[in-house]
């Protein structure tokens, strides 16, 4: 828990927004336990990988079930995280036990260009069911989530604008980041007057430069549950941070600290395929059971993951819609990140950026 | 000639443990850091090239000496203390010595950060007390991160030197204050040179710990100060650039063994880790 976590890796660990799932671990437990009966005519089964903790019974109930009542196949869900680092050794060692893994665009820009993914077979995965520009080579949305600007209430009384978030006359206090470049440099450049909609390609020089300029007034966090405590302690008056870690912080200190989609950055989670995964072909099946946005909107109710398919939109129930990333109203307001510009650039300008932390 | 050979049997199952378990892996890390991306030594250039990499070494560096000095200090007066304490009170103070070793380094990390943050207990207490009017920057920097590892390291410090001043022939000290000498110049001419080897000892032990501690500079860090081992961390499970963390793991194992040497060759091992 203390190296830099994913999204994916961070809502994990989140303890469910709303309604539990009905389906508890011992749902899950089962499924395993039953896998072993191999079954002739059956199609092949299918082992997700996410990262464990709740996310286990909320993609058990939004994933799993409807899978396999339509399918008559099997899916497994395998809890124990598939970080860049494993999903390269397995494929390296030619042992791929995977087939489908909650990954995100430092899955697809750092392991697609290596060879280490299969590309997504867009004749069986329905691009049509993904919000327009987060289907990739490597990788297809599964769900959306934001990163968003979150302020202390008691430090900044009104609402702050990006560039506020740089301004020390107006609001002296430590400012929070991610330690990891992805959003950082977006939301940096729109404080610094870039339309979000002329973000891409970034111009990393002039982010960076942007950013290393309060870098003594600036802490990263690693981990979802550290940029939670670092607000909600007061070590900081602003922080960048995820949208559920947002929702979660402003319902535990009851809006002492607060935030806004507005001027966030709308980023994928995304589905990717090891190179040579055990069910072959069985996963594009799988994969798209996955886009129907009944299961998307049980994520979104029990871990606060935005549906990535548009037409959950109607089917999100009215108190989710202003926590939900991916609602119209909350889209409009977003810049939308360029998985393209990620595949290509992600892996040198990362560094950079962890380098100018450093230094 | 018979001792010899069932003595090198007696040891041979750990040998080939380590060898499998340890020099192995050990030696496949250093054949990635030579063949990836490309075969040849360009990895290791990055050591004189790579400015980046050359602050995390350095900053790794810099904390690793203040953190042994520190602890040597604090570690020497400790152990002096517990040498020359009635054995009630060793046994005690002996207790509070390894307490802290059998807890969780995440747990004493976060003990720190419920101290040293911004609004935690040191920085209230002095507020209340009227010392300060702002609170300090104890945390989410190197300060944080010495404070945090001098905690974890005084054990080690203190052990060895413990073991090294208990060896020291009492009747030594007496006889130099018999001769006239004062308790200061005692100590400083017949007592600290006899327990130099332990101050050596415990200051390599503590300095190559140092070196690729991970958690609490990570946590008290507050994410700027980048150590070598999370530097490693990250280019493994990352970044995936296999080839420049193993280059630097294997450079940091590198380090390490030529500092044993030299430990070895200032002290005896055998007695720095209790074997004689």
């Amino acid at each position: 828990m203390i190296k830099l976590q994913t999204f994916a890796e961070d809502f994990a660990e989140i303890r469910a927004l709303g309604r539990r799932g009905v389906l508890g671990g011992a749902a899950a437990l089962g499924l395993a336990g039953a896998s072993g009966a191999a079954r002739a005519q059956a199609p092949k089964e299918v082992v997700l990988c996410n990262f464990g903790g709740d996310a286990v019974k909320a993609m058990t109930e939004a994933f799993v079930v409807p899978y396999e009542k339509k399918t008559g196949g099997k899916m497994v869900i395998d809890g124990s995280g598939p970080s860049n680092g494993k999903i390269k050794t397995m494929v390296m060692a030619k042992n791929v036990t995977w087939d489908v893994a909650d990954s995100g665009l430092g899955g697809t820009g750092e392991l697609g260009p290596a060879g280490l993914l299969e590309e997504i077979d867009y004749s069986v995965v329905d691009k049509n069911k993904v919000l327009s520009g987060f289907a990739y080579k490597y990788g297809v949305c599964n769900y959306m989530f934001s990163t968003v600007m979150a302020w202390d209430t008691a430090k900044v009384k009104e609402k702050p604008t990006l560039a506020d978030f740089f301004d020390f006359k107006k609001y002296p206090g430590k400012r929070l980041m991610r330690k990891d470049s992805q959003a950082m440099y977006e939301l940096a450049l729109m404080a610094d007057g870039v339309p979000k909609d002329q973000l891409y390609p970034l111009d990393v020089p002039r982010a960076l430069k942007k950013i290393a300029a309060i870098k003594k007034d600036l802490l990263f966090w690693g981990t979802g549950a550290e940029s939670q405590s670092m607000l909600r302690d007061g070590e900081v008056v602003m922080g960048w941070l995820w949208n559920t870690r947002a929702t979660l912080l402003q319902r535990d200190t009851k809006g002492k600290v607060t935030f806004s989609f507005d001027g966030g950055l709308l980023q994928p989670g995304l589905w990717v395929v090891p190179k040579g995964n055990p069910a072959g072909k069985q996963v594009w099946v799988a994969i798209a059971s996955m886009q129907e946005p009944e299961g998307q909107v049980k994520l979104l109710a029990a871990l606060g993951n935005g549906p990535a398919n548009p037409a959950a939109a109607p089917l999100v129930p009215a108190e989710l819609k202003p926590l939900d990333p991916a609602s119209p109203d909350n889209v409009k307001v977003q810049a939308k990140i360029d998985g393209e510009w990620y595949e290509k650039n992600y892996a040198r300008t990362r560094q950079e950026f962890l380098d100018m932390i450093a230094s | 000639m018979n001792d010899r050979r069932s003595a090198w049997l007696l040891i041979a199952p750990a040998l080939l443990l380590v060898g499998v378990v340890y020099f192995l892996p050990l030696a496949r890390v250093l054949a990635i850091s030579v063949m990836e991306p490309e075969p040849g030594l360009g990895n290791y250039a990055l050591l004189f090239t790579s400015a980046p990499i050359q602050r995390v070494l350095l900053t790794t560096l810099r904390i690793c000496v203040f953190t042994t000095s520190i602890t040597l200090v604090l570690a020497y007066v400790v152990a002096y203390v517990l040498t020359h304490a009635r054995p009630t009170a060793q046994r005690l103070m002996m207790l509070g010595v390894l307490l802290p070793l059998w807890m969780s380094v995440l747990v004493r990390a976060f003990a720190w950060v419920t101290l040293l943050r911004r609004q935690g207990l040191v920085n209230n207490a002095l507020i209340g007390m009227g010392a300060i009017d702002e609170p300090l920057a104890l945390m989410w920097n190197e300060i944080g991160v010495t404070i945090g590892m001098v905690h974890y390291m005084l054990p080690l410090g203190i052990l060895p030197l413990w073991a090294a001043m208990r060896d020291i022939d009492g009747r030594v000290l007496a006889a130099s204050r018999g001769l006239g000498a004062s308790a200061t110049q005692t100590f400083v001419r017949v007592f600290l040179p006899l327990s130099l080897p332990g101050v050596i000892g415990a200051g390599l032990l503590v300095f190559i710990f140092s070196l690729g501690f991970f958690i609490t500079p990570a946590i008290l860090g507050g994410g700027k100060t980048i150590m070598v081992a999370e530097y490693i961390n990250v280019q493994i499970h990352e970044s995936l650039r296999w080839g420049v963390g193993t280059m630097i793991a294997s450079t940091l194992v590198a380090t390490i063994f030529a500092l044993m040497f030299a430990l070895s060759r200032l002290v005896d091992l055998r007695t720095l880790f209790g074997a004689k």
